[in-house]
């Protein structure tokens, strides 16, 4: 098609071409075309067929309202052709056709609507019971748009930005853009957003001439320049704004374009004030056959001539309630097309210069008249038109019906803000009747049409949002006010929505091919409020969400007398505004997690690394599932645990043992200085929270460490339950300060000798001591611990002193076989030990006194109000509650019970916890949470696993500790 | 066709006495009214709904239906459940579009895959169907998952639970509506409830905003809003934090999810719904409030997670997000009673975001309680007392996050 | 919904810099003298009501603070503490 070339408006290069593939077609656009346009240009009318009845549908806007024109685009499905700018080399295909858009295979089912009405899938489909089970796969494959490959990986690159502003302006149209200079005049930090890929809205496209003469275009041109030599203000073009909330949190994207480092980014903006100038989209008038390809709004065939070049049809016929399709039929008249008639809604209120201009060009301009059908089959090619109350009708042929009933203000980012809106009678529009603080509305959204009001309502927002931030602007705020005043105010509308007709085929939403008689079906059935209608005859919950129906819809209930107070009510509008990738939300995806001082080396020793939390860590150091060669290690001669992710804290000050009575279950008023004290915290209702050891390194001065998991609310859970009582403490979180080494194993004390001068015999530094030394000048605290059940050394290390001293120690055991071992390896070590880990022998209900730690508690501190206390007092004797038992299998060569196994008798009795193959013990182990009526010593569990087919495993509870219980390893 | 232009349900004017009075239009409430007409003759019946019948939880849920929890206390509500939706389809003569595509439980570690075991373990002793995976099953039954180690928490295998699957929500809130309403139940909306009144120990009014109304039987059944009604107007507070929960639906795609999806270690599930959509939510945001407001963070968490073990929703778009209230409670059961604090008062409330599941069956049970002022021995384990009696449920095995007891 | 919550040290913040920590219920009760019924109300129960309450929250985020504002739960807006609607 050859393009108009010599506009001054438009947004192409004609003499920049790019080749793209529809389908098997090769089809040429130009730059500066989006898909939509470069398709149009190339003849292509049908773009694809519509959801239920598979109708032919095409362009109808440009700003991506409906669903009529999306397609897949290098495979990704749901692209709106309308605002994607094509780009050299893309592959474009239509959707939901078979074989084609022009020729759909299912083209027939547009027959079948009468067999459809609202609400039939609840009425009908059930009818046999049968039925419905069948129904399903074939109204799953008839449903949807487009096909997303289970195998698909999103292309292109991501970013993500969180800019401050004073400012956020949304709509860079020329109230938009006078309310952002008006802001950056005084010199405050402007985002200001536009979803097309220009500054300029409804203005910037037209050669008509505002009341000084100069062109709209042209007045406009100058606006974008002022803006774009700001530099308070940052422009985002191509970012439509998807979301508004409360205290000026917006969030937008933008699609970037070369020189873009990137192919869509979220963007997040917290601005003080907020500024709505997102102007007006087009009503659509309904009629019947109201979206045949062919039909399409005003500004849609304007801008396609004045911003692309193409003239949208040959011969036209305009059924419009609005000046500016007037103007439309004027300029595309100019520019070379036929205008066989002009419908308006209006029988006055009409611009008279437009009406002139419709004269002397000898266009009939038909007053009180509009469209009531379009006839046929794959595009329009005659329309009928009817005059006032239906009573004349010709019949005219064309190839374009330009059909535009009125306006609709783009009010869903002030919804989102906040603001209130109610029915305004003469505008038609539902207007901002109380706005939340530091939210400004302007443009024409507020009903103003005229660019020089539309300009002063944006300064006066613009000066609005000034005056939040606390610069006085009152006198140019009163200025502005009277300027305004003098300028024409809001345009009178029509609330006119749907032509004489059947109604049959007047589609109120294209997506979901819902028509004005599905919605009176909807209202029979007693469904009154637009929000349920729209859930009852499926009406504006489609791809395009509301775009075509949010205006109709309320309009023609309230019009229908079926709104129960007698106004029409607004749709709930929802975020995203524009349909958003997920690509685009995921972003950059930072992945905040944490390693430790060791993690390079514990990869280089052959560590399987998982995800524990925030942390990685090492499960094991070999394929062997079981560790047995680490467990064995361990037992026999000596191993090393990277125990860094544990807890670290310091506590100090006058208070502290205070601090830690109240939280700790134990009494922690004599802890010596050479000891290190073993203890639990509790939450109120005495359940186990954390354990750990805590020492005391100085005078009031302790340093204690928590289980992993917990480290990260421990100084909150501390000061939460201190909040009432003034006390003077510090407490510093030294968790990532510190890296923690476990040495444990029969020969560890022999490792450690080699690496320290400090005496470490056991007479010098027996079981439970905690002492302070250095290795090689490092400073190290050690504790005398035996969670793996061993002679045992927890070293805490200076964090960046950790591989020098693991390598140290691996070094000197390095005869005696000493090897890394996992997190696999510790948990089959402790569990032969019967060392409870919290989360695996506990759950949110489980108390001290359930796992066997009861006698951590200290009863007798009542100044001290431990966490926890009152419960552990009331659940002491409770019968009936789950207790942890070990266990042992009553046939030893019986299979392992998986963890969560359940007890049971007649009933679920309890679980099992943890249980393991024991090397040392040569058979299963386990801990299992059973009903204390079952936690005697002997008692016979009965154990039901998945898979067991009813066949119980029988196990025997059994004394604990399995492994040494007289804890002389520990000792030794 | 032939009554096509029959109403659903009828308004009726509001009477000065009822047999019952059910506070909240939404499932529990009209599931309750239903069975109390159905099952025990009761008709003389108002449920009165502040806005329009499901309007709360009830029409804001993503109407996945399942019977894998955690207890055994749980699990009989939730299979019962299962079984009635066919039967209540036929019953009401009104689609409730029971899509019966199972379940599946993403493990993404140990810890996981053990607390699958245990709840697979139990449902198959309670005779229900479930069963774990491992990744390469998991990858069978939904290709779009990614298994490989790609992700932060990569698979480690999965729960199945074939009896599971989706119902149309709203489509059960209109069907009990007409079943109530055929059976001469009343449904007054946009009508609030404004005070309880107790004459000697007994419940014996309700005044509303359309006038006072004397009844024997009251139940608060305001999901949401049922604890602040217990504390305001019956004097009795309950362990409940109101939270909004959020979820989202992509544009609709030609099928592609076959199944109900969800991960605990990401928080969130994801399925398709028969129009195509896919539906995902789950976290939520851990202050009570009372807004249904949706925020900017969790559509952005929810992207970057539903993505990381089904990568291709990248290529899908978001085109709404909604929120609803949960009335969360410290165990994650809900709350069932009555005679509290007075005869006649009845409460079924902290369902937090799973009261949809088990409404039809819970309002069975609830009407037989009503009815007959003896609590049936299934909905025993759910009374107020336990909390006191520090015996929580175990529904959840770890702290929950909203308390601030944990 | 930007939840905002101005901490006293810091500032007005992100609500998720935040944890929040129930509603005000005053000191810990003597724990001598509880009953069940008195420990489960101070621990376990809430008012739950639409409006403006009293609550702590923890600036987790930030300067490790515990403190108490005022906030409608209706609107997740902050109160100002000498507002009338404050006054419980």
């Amino acid at each position: 098609m050859i393009r108009l070339n010599h506009l001054p408006t438009l947004r192409i290069k004609p003499g920049a071409p790019r080749s793209f593939r529809y389908g098997r077609r090769r089809l040429q656009g130009v730059d500066g075309d989006t898909v939509a346009t470069a398709l149009f240009a190339n003849g292509v009318r049908v773009f694809g067929r519509s959801l239920k009845y598979h109708r032919p549908r095409g362009l109808y806007s440009l700003d991506g309202e409906s669903s009529n024109t999306l397609v897949n685009v290098d495979g990704v499905p749901n692209v709106c052709a309308e605002t994607t700018l094509l780009a050299e080399g893309m592959r474009v295909s239509s959707q939901n056709a078979f074989p084609g858009p022009d020729f759909d295979l299912l083209g027939f089912m547009d027959a079948l609507s009468w067999a459809m009405p609202a609400g039939f899938y609840y009425r009908v489909l059930h009818k046999p019971a049968r039925l419905w089970p069948l129904a399903v796969p074939f109204i799953r494959k008839m449903a949807g748009v487009g096909t997303l490959s289970a195998d698909f990986q999103a292309p292109g690159r991501r970013d993500e930005i969180y800019p401050a502003a004073d400012v956020c302006v949304i709509g860079a149209g020329v109230a938009g853009m006078s309310a952002a200079l008006a802001a950056a005049e005084a010199g405050l930090r402007v985002v200001l957003f536009e979803s097309r890929p220009w500054p300029g809205g409804a203005f910037e496209y037209r050669p008509g001439t505002a009341r000084d003469g100069v062109a709209y275009y042209r007045k406009t041109a100058e606006l974008a320049a002022a803006v774009q030599a700001s530099p308070h203000i940052r422009l985002f073009l191509n970012a439509p704004v998807i979301g508004v909330y409360s205290d000026g949190l917006v969030t937008a994207f933008q699609r970037g374009r070369p020189p873009h480092p990137f192919d869509e980014r979220y963007i997040e903006v917290r601005a003080a004030s907020v500024v709505a100038a997102t102007g007006c989209s087009e009503r659509p008038l309904l009629f019947d056959h109201n979206e045949r390809p062919g039909v399409m709004q005003a500004g849609c065939a304007h801008r396609l001539a004045r911003t692309w070049g193409i003239l949208p049809g040959r011969t036209a016929v305009f059924s419009v309630g609005h000046d500016l399709g007037l103007e439309a039929a004027v300029d595309l008249f100019d520019l070379g097309v036929e205008i066989a008639a002009v419908a308006e809604l209006r029988q006055d209120g009409l611009d008279r210069a437009l009406v002139d201009a419709l004269a002397q060009r000898r266009i009939p301009l038909l007053r009180g008249w509009s469209v009531t059908k379009a006839h046929g089959r794959h595009r329009v090619t005659r329309v009928t038109l009817a005059g006032p109350n239906g009573r004349f009708r010709k019949t005219i042929d064309c190839d374009l019906l330009v059909a535009s009933a009125g306006f609709t203000p783009v009010t869903g980012p002030l919804t989102l803000a906040g603001a209130r809106l109610a029915f305004d009678a003469h505008t038609g529009f539902f207007l901002p009747a109380s706005l939340p603080p530091r939210v400004h509305a302007a443009g024409r959204l507020t009903g103003r049409q005229d660019w020089h009001a539309v300009a002063v309502s944006g300064r006066l927002a613009g000066l609005s949002a000034v005056h939040d931030s606390g610069i006085d602007r009152t006198a140019a705020i009163g200025e502005s006010i009277d300027e305004l005043a003098s300028l024409p105010g809001p345009a009178r509308g029509t609330q006119f929505v749907l032509a004489p007709g059947s109604g049959k085929k007047a589609f109120i939403c294209f997506d979901e091919d819902a028509t004005v008689k599905n919605v009176d079906q909807a209202m029979d059935k007693g469904f009154d409020v637009p929000e349920l209608i729209k859930r009852f005859a499926s009406v504006g919950t489609g791809p395009g969400q509301g775009g075509i129906p949010g205006h109709n819809l309320p309009l023609y209930v309230h019009q229908s007398g079926a709104s129960p107070d007698g106004h029409p009510r607004p749709t709930t509008v929802r975020v995203p505004l524009t349909p958003t990738f997920l690509a685009t939300y995921a972003g950059t995806r930072l992945d905040m997690s944490k390693r430790t001082p060791l993690h390079a080396l514990q990869v280089a020793d052959g560590g399987r690394m998982e995800r524990l939390g925030v942390w990685h860590r090492a499960r094991r150091f070999s394929e062997d599932e079981r560790s047995r060669e680490e467990i064995l290690a361990v037992r026999t001669a000596v191993g090393m645990l990277d125990a860094s992710t544990l807890g670290k804290f310091r506590i100090f000050g006058p208070d502290a043992v205070k601090v830690l009575d109240r939280v700790y279950v134990g009494d922690m008023t004599r802890v010596p200085r050479t000891r290190a004290k073993y203890s639990a915290m509790c939450n109120e209702d005495g359940c186990l929270a954390d354990d750990g050891v805590i020492v005391c390194t100085g005078d009031n001065d302790y340093y204690f460490t928590t289980s992993t998991g917990r480290a990260g609310m421990t100084v909150e859970w501390i000061r939460y339950h201190t909040r009432f009582d003034d006390w003077d403490f510090g407490i510093v979180n030294l968790t990532d300060a510190y890296g923690v080494i476990n040495l444990a194993g029969p020969e560890a004390r022999t490792v450690l000798q080699r690496v320290t001068d400090a005496d470490v015999s056991n007479e010098a530094f027996p079981y439970m001591g905690y002492r302070e030394f250095a290795v090689d000048e490092i400073p190290v605290r050690a504790m005398r611990l035996g969670f793996v059940g061993e002679l045992s050394f927890e070293l805490h290390v200076p964090a960046s002193w950790m591989v020098h001293v693991w390598n140290r120690l691996m070094a000197a055991g390095g005869d005696l076989g000493i090897r890394p071992f996992g997190l696999e390896a510790q948990n089959t070590l402790r569990l032969e030990k019967c060392h409870v880990i919290i989360g695996s022998e506990s759950e949110q209900r489980t108390t001290l006194h359930d796992v066997g730690l009861g006698f951590l508690w200290h009863r007798d501190k009542p100044w001290a109000k431990t966490v926890g206390d009152t419960a552990l007092r009331q659940t002491e004797h409770q019968p009936g509650r789950l207790k942890l038992v070990g266990f042992r299998m009553a046939d030893p060569t019986a299979p392992l019970p998986g963890d969560g196994s359940v007890i049971v008798d007649r009933r679920i009795r309890g679980y099992v916890c943890t249980a393991r193959y024991s090397f040392t013990l040569k058979e299963p182990v386990g801990l299992a949470l059973v009903d204390d009526a079952l936690s005697a010593e002997g008692s016979s569990l009965a154990i039901h696993e998945d898979g067991c087919g009813g066949r119980l495993a029988r196990a025997v509870v059994t004394e604990t500790p399995f492994y040494d219980p007289e804890g002389l390893r520990l000792r030794m | 066709m032939l009554g096509l232009r029959k109403r659903i349900w009828t308004p009726r004017p509001v009477k000065s006495s009822y047999d019952a009075v059910i506070i909240g239009g939404g499932l529990h409430g009209l599931a309750t009214a239903y069975f109390l007409a159905r099952d025990h003759g009761i008709t003389n019946v108002a449920v009165i709904e502040k806005r329009f019948i499901g309007f709360g939880g009830s029409g804001r849920n993503t109407a996945i239906v399942r019977a894998n929890q955690r207890t055994q206390e749980n699990l009989p509500l939730y299979k019962e459940a299962l079984d009635l939706w066919p039967v209540l389809t036929r019953e009401l003569d009104f689609n409730l579009m029971f899509h019966n595509c199972g379940n599946l439980n993403l493990a993404h570690g140990e810890a996981a895959l053990k607390a699958m075991r245990l709840q697979v373990s139990s449902a198959r002793f309670l005779g229900i169907d479930s069963r774990l995976l491992d990744p390469k099953e998991c990858k069978d039954l939904v290709p779009a998952l990614d298994i490989s180690q790609r992700p932060r928490y990569p698979i480690t295998g999965g729960m199945y639970h074939p009896p599971g699957g989706i119902v149309r929500h709203d489509a059960v809130v209109w069907g009990l509506a007409k079943g109530c309403s055929r059976r001469g139940v009343h449904i007054h909306q946009g009508t609030e409830v404004t005070g309880i009144g107790f004459e000697r120990g007994k419940v014996a009014w309700v005044d509303t905003d359309r006038g006072k109304i004397r009844t024997p039987r009251v139940l608060n059944a305001a999901g949401g809003y049922s604890a602040g009604i217990a504390s305001r107007l019956m004097g009795l507070r309950l362990p409940i934090s109101v939270l909004t929960i959020q979820a989202m639906v992509t544009q609709p795609l030609k099928p592609l999810l076959h199944h109900v999806i969800s991960s605990g270690a990401y928080h969130c599930y994801a399925n398709q719904t028969l129009k195509g959509e896919i539906v995902t939510g789950a976290h939520m945001d851990p202050w009570p409030n009372f807004t249904t407001q949706t925020t900017a963070a969790y559509i952005k968490h929810q992207a970057e997670f539903v993505t990381e073990f089904l990568p291709c929703l990248k290529g899908a778009k978001f085109m709404r997000i909604w929120g609803g209230l949960a009335d969360m409670t410290p165990d994650m059961a809900p709350i069932i009673d009555g005679h509290v604090p007075a005869e006649g008062c009845f409460i079924d409330c902290g369902w937090g975001y799973f009261g949809f599941k088990s409404s039809t069956v819970t309002g069975r049970y609830m009407a037989r309680y009503m009815a007959t002022g003896e609590c049936p021995e299934i909905l025993e384990p759910f009374a107020l007392k336990r909390f006191q009696e520090h015996r929580l449920m175990g529904e959840t095995a770890a702290l929950v996050d909203y308390s601030a007891n944990n | 919904m930007a939840f905002t919550i101005t901490c006293p040290i810091c500032g007005p913040r992100s609500g998720y810099e935040f944890r929040y920590g129930g509603e005000d219920k005053g000191p810990r009760p003597d724990p001598a003298q509880m009953t069940p019924e008195a420990w489960c109300d101070y621990v376990h129960m809430t008012d739950s009501r639409p409006g403006v309450q009293k609550e702590w929250w923890y600036h987790r985020a930030g300067c490790g603070t515990w403190f108490t504002i005022y906030r409608d739960t209706t609107t997740n807006l902050e109160v100002a503490p000498d507002s009338p609607e404050t006054v419980a």
